[in-house]
């Protein structure tokens, strides 16, 4: 991690004599930020993630404005007896781009469409949770050290070393369909987010504790402590913002790892209520009821949906982390 | 009282696994006679005999997904094992060996004739045939007959068999032979070949009971030892054409030839296979491919081929193997039920009725071959006391009459819908698929329903079947299913809708709660009557239910089953609807 030397051209009382270049533009000096964002643009890779994550984001949010009902029944389009869709690769119309659901003939576009949202919503706002815990018992882990840090220390180590997709199974199985004030999907969604949020926090905690540890330590610190400062001082203003590259990081990272948790979740038939689309749910609707072998696509598309998001996300995450920190690349 | 039949557990999942090529390890196959001799044609079997020959000698292999509850006659719920312990056991009476409904009849197989009840329907006397001999030889008694069903009460050892002589016959609290010092008293045998059954209430259905494979006799003698209790499953004494040779737990069954049988004392069955091999725990994708590739001749379960790949070659019409398929109703009936508590008019009851959309429904069950024919009667065609009749339109207007449900709305003075919940079980594909396809079809109409899904293991005891959980809850609608233990109305209708039989803490049965008068005086009427007699009451007692709109039938379910070519005497048991195990052969 840099060190948080912000010192702008204009704060320096000493102007350098710089050279003026052969063009005439003035030497200018760069926040870490706009560094950070030069290093990015570079990154066309990285740059395809992110403009991917944008174009999600807007179909996720926009794009049911557009798309069909994903809830209405087309039997016509089913064959009967085999119950695959009519049609190639799974009966692709006009009006149905993504063709059809198998069984139902449901619209596989507006389905996709409305996954999205479920997927993006419980992977942002689990990695936000994750990211709050995360952030607050690894600074205090870090800086105060001794005891806390070990009481801190272990409870990370009993939730990484839990079984994590047993007990939300059994989690899910045991709330009721009702409880909390809340029922059926929304208190599904909050569930999941809970849960999902609940046992990711550790990987961001380890990660802050472990920066904290070596800023602590650092001259800046060391002089905010001499001039008095005390800790809650220290911890929100000389060492959280010198930790917002780390959490941008890991939180970008973090995301597509819950994604795919909640699609395992939704596999495993402990997700999201039907009919509710969900890109989990999809995919184990097409293995685990055979529907691959009649209808391959039923397979393809959620799958796709799932992979090119979380490497859109991995990839964005990963240019994000060189940009920031190119020691680490 | 009466629980649901099994179809064998999980073969409703259709098989995720790939379809691996059958490299033939289960079983030694029959000779490869794979010149078929006449044309064979879809659902032959449904109607007539495939191969009827009289020809003797070959191994018959029997692939199972599963293992048995068990293979004891007294201890064995499972509707296969009903079917497959008639080759090494006779009961009191029997199921007519014959196809088509004709199967449905009830004849005395043990016995000589049927029951004849006296002071008023309240005891029941047997007489059996004095010459049938049990595998070691010795002649079959009256008194075996007793022994047998005082098995039957000993639930400590023998926990899954049904409970019908505990219920009916005097003597609820005897605890079975191994406990008890003293023998049954409502069973008496004045002599060798006579046995009398003393009833607590008249039961006219007695027969259909007594056909259940907890009638077979055993001898006191080799219930003790190394077969005695539950080993006896190891080794059941035979008195049927089959008797076990080996019994290699969870793993292999092989029967051989009863020398002691005599075909003249059991038409029901046959012996034209000198071996008869039960492969146990074969993976399913497998046994479809087995019976296609002939290293197994039979799926043991009857739930049919699961595995998709296999079904298609089946499913494509002009196939060979589509020749040797048969698509038979399996008896199991699927419902969903309408609770009259939480949904208390009855135009709000008719308007999901026609409101439903039968087809997507049907499609969730794996539209009409797999999954069965658009149902519009509680009782499936082929049980006695079947009458067709369409209350709602169901199999005319398929897709659902959206008109007369708006108008049945009205009606009820919600004419812009309600909301109700729609119970179903998670882990039940079918299930959940049939549950999104009617919260589908009853949106369009207003009704808003939410899903709350259970997993099937508390089911009928905790969500469903609690009564009081379904009105706290308020799940107007609850998925389900039904099979009777014999094929007749009363088997099939007294659980579902007799008022006396609303269980108010869970295990409920009749989860529409119909508690009404006129059925309940039916059901009265026909358990004083003989059974052959009360034939017209379940047709009655069916339009009634249906006319209360308290149950809402999707289809009676249908399996796809495969015939191996080699095999003889095929044809479907209407009432297992599966193959006759009792009379199979080999080419």
């Amino acid at each position: 991690m840099a060190a948080p030397l912000e010192i702008s051209a204009a704060e320096s009382d000493t102007t350098p004599q710089a050279p003026e270049g052969l063009s005439g533009k003035r030497i200018e000096g760069r926040s870490l930020g706009q560094i950070a964002w030069l290093r990015l643009r570079r990154d066309w890779v990285a740059i395809g993630g992110g403009i991917f994550i944008i174009i999600l984001l807007l179909v996720a949010i926009f794009g049911p404005l557009v798309v069909q009902n994903p809830d209405i029944y087309h039997p016509n389009l089913i064959n009967p007896t085999f119950q695959g869709p009519n049609g190639a690769f799974g009966g692709i119309s006009l009006a149905h781009p993504l063709g059809v659901e198998p069984q139902t003939g449901r619209d596989m576009l507006s389905r996709v469409v409305y996954g999205a949202r479920i997927s993006l919503l419980i992977g942002f706002l689990s990695t936000v949770l994750a990211v709050v815990i995360g952030v607050f018992f690894g600074l205090i882990a870090g800086y105060f050290g001794g005891w806390v840090d070990t009481v801190i220390a272990r409870v990370m180590d009993v939730f990484l070393a839990f079984p994590l997709l047993v007990f939300a199974i059994a989690l899910v199985g045991v709330i009721p369909t009702s409880s909390f004030g809340l029922s059926g999907n929304v208190l599904r969604v909050t569930m999941l987010i809970f849960i999902i949020g609940f046992f990711s926090w550790p990987y961001m905690g380890r990660i802050i504790r472990g920066q904290t540890l070596s800023l602590r330590e650092r001259e800046f610190v060391d002089a905010a402590r001499s001039l008095g400062a005390r800790g809650p001082y220290i911890l929100l203003r000389e060492l959280l913002p010198n930790l917002w590259g780390p959490i941008l990081v890991y939180s970008t990272l973090l995301i597509p790892t819950n994604i795919l948790f909640e699609a395992a979740l939704s596999y495993l038939g402990v997700g999201i209520v039907p009919p509710t689309p969900s890109w989990g749910a999809m995919l184990s609707n097409a293995v685990q009821n055979g529907f691959y072998y009649i209808d391959p696509m039923y397979m393809v598309i959620p799958g796709l949906a799932i992979f090119l998001t979380v490497m859109a996300f991995n990839l964005f995450g990963d240019g994000l982390r060189d940009a920031l920190d190119p020691k680490t690349r | 009282m009466r629980t649901r039949k099994l179809y064998g557990f999980g073969a409703l999942t259709a098989a995720a696994a790939l379809a691996l090529a059958a490299c033939g390890s289960s079983g030694s196959s029959s000779g490869n006679n794979s010149t078929p001799a006449a044309t064979t044609h879809y659902d032959q079997a449904l109607t007539g005999v495939v191969n009827p020959s009289t020809h003797k000698g070959g191994t018959l292999t029997f692939d199972e997904s599963s293992v048995p509850d068990s293979t004891d006659y007294q201890n064995t719920y499972y509707a296969f094992m009903w079917d497959f312990v008639r080759l090494y056991s006779m009961q009191l009476m029997t199921y007519k060996s014959c196809p088509g409904t004709c199967g449905d009849t009830l004849v005395p197989d043990l016995a000589t004739g049927p029951g004849v009840a006296s002071d008023h329907g309240l005891v029941w006397t047997y007489h059996i045939q004095p010459d049938v001999h049990f595998e070691n030889g010795d002649v079959v008694t009256s008194q075996d007959v007793k022994y047998g069903i005082e098995r039957s009460y000993a639930k400590t050892v023998l926990p899954n068999g049904p409970n019908y002589y505990q219920v009916l016959l005097k003597d609820p609290t005897y605890a079975g032979p191994y406990k008890s010092k003293t023998p049954l008293t409502s069973i008496t045998t004045p002599n060798a070949t006579t046995i009398v059954f003393h009833l607590a209430a008249p039961f006219s259905d007695f027969d259909y009971v007594n056909a259940i494979p907890q009638s077979t006799p055993v001898e006191q003698k080799w219930d003790t030892g190394k077969y005695g209790g539950a080993n006896f499953q190891l080794h059941p004494e035979s008195t049927g054409p089959y008797e076990f040779q080996s019994y290699t737990l969870n793993k292999q069954i092989v029967l051989v030839p009863n020398p002691h049988w005599n075909p003249a004392t059991d038409p029901q069955a046959k012996q034209l296979a000198s071996k008869l091999v039960f492969n146990l725990n074969v993976n399913q994708s497998q046994i479809d491919n087995n019976l296609l590739s002939n290293y197994a001749d039979i799926d043991a379960a009857g739930t049919g081929v699961q595995t998709a790949a296999v079904r298609d070659k089946i499913l494509t019409a002009g196939s060979t193997e589509h020749a040797d398929a048969d698509n038979p109703i399996n008896g199991f009936a699927r419902f969903v039920y309408i609770n009259e508590k939480v949904i208390p008019n009855l135009h709000c009851r008719e308007a999901i009725e026609y409101a439903a959309d039968k087809t997507t429904m049907q499609d969730a069950w794996g539209g009409p071959v797999v999954g069965g024919d658009i149902a519009s009667t509680v009782i499936p065609p082929n049980i006695i006391g079947y009458q067709k009749f369409d209350l709602y339109d169901a199999l005319s207007k398929p897709n659902g009459d959206d008109a007369a449900a708006k108008q049945q709305l009205s009606a009820c003075g919600k004419a812009s819908g309600f909301t109700t919940g729609l119970a179903y079980r998670t882990d039940r594909p079918q299930e959940v698929a049939a549950a999104q396809a009617l919260q589908a079809a009853l949106a369009q109409v207003g009704i808003k329903t939410t899903l709350d899904g259970y997993t099937s293991g508390k089911y009928y005891t905790d969500f469903a079947g609690d009564p009081s959980y379904v009105h706290t809850h308020d799940l107007g609608l609850d998925m389900g299913g039904w099979g009777a233990d014999w094929p007749d109305g009363y088997g099939f209708l007294d659980e579902l809708s007799n008022g006396n039989t609303i269980a108010t803490n869970g295990g409920n049965t009749n989860i529409s709660e119909i508690n009404d008068p006129t059925i309940n005086n039916l059901f009265k009427q026909a358990a004083g009557q003989p059974s052959d007699q009360d034939v017209s009451i379940w047709p009655q007692i069916d339009k009634d239910i249906m006319a209360q709109a308290a149950i809402l039938p999707m289809v009676y379910q249908k399996v796809l089953l495969y015939r191996n070519p080699n095999v003889t005497n095929a044809y479907v048991d209407s009432y297992y609807g599966m193959y006759n195990y009792a009379v199979l052969g080999l080419k």
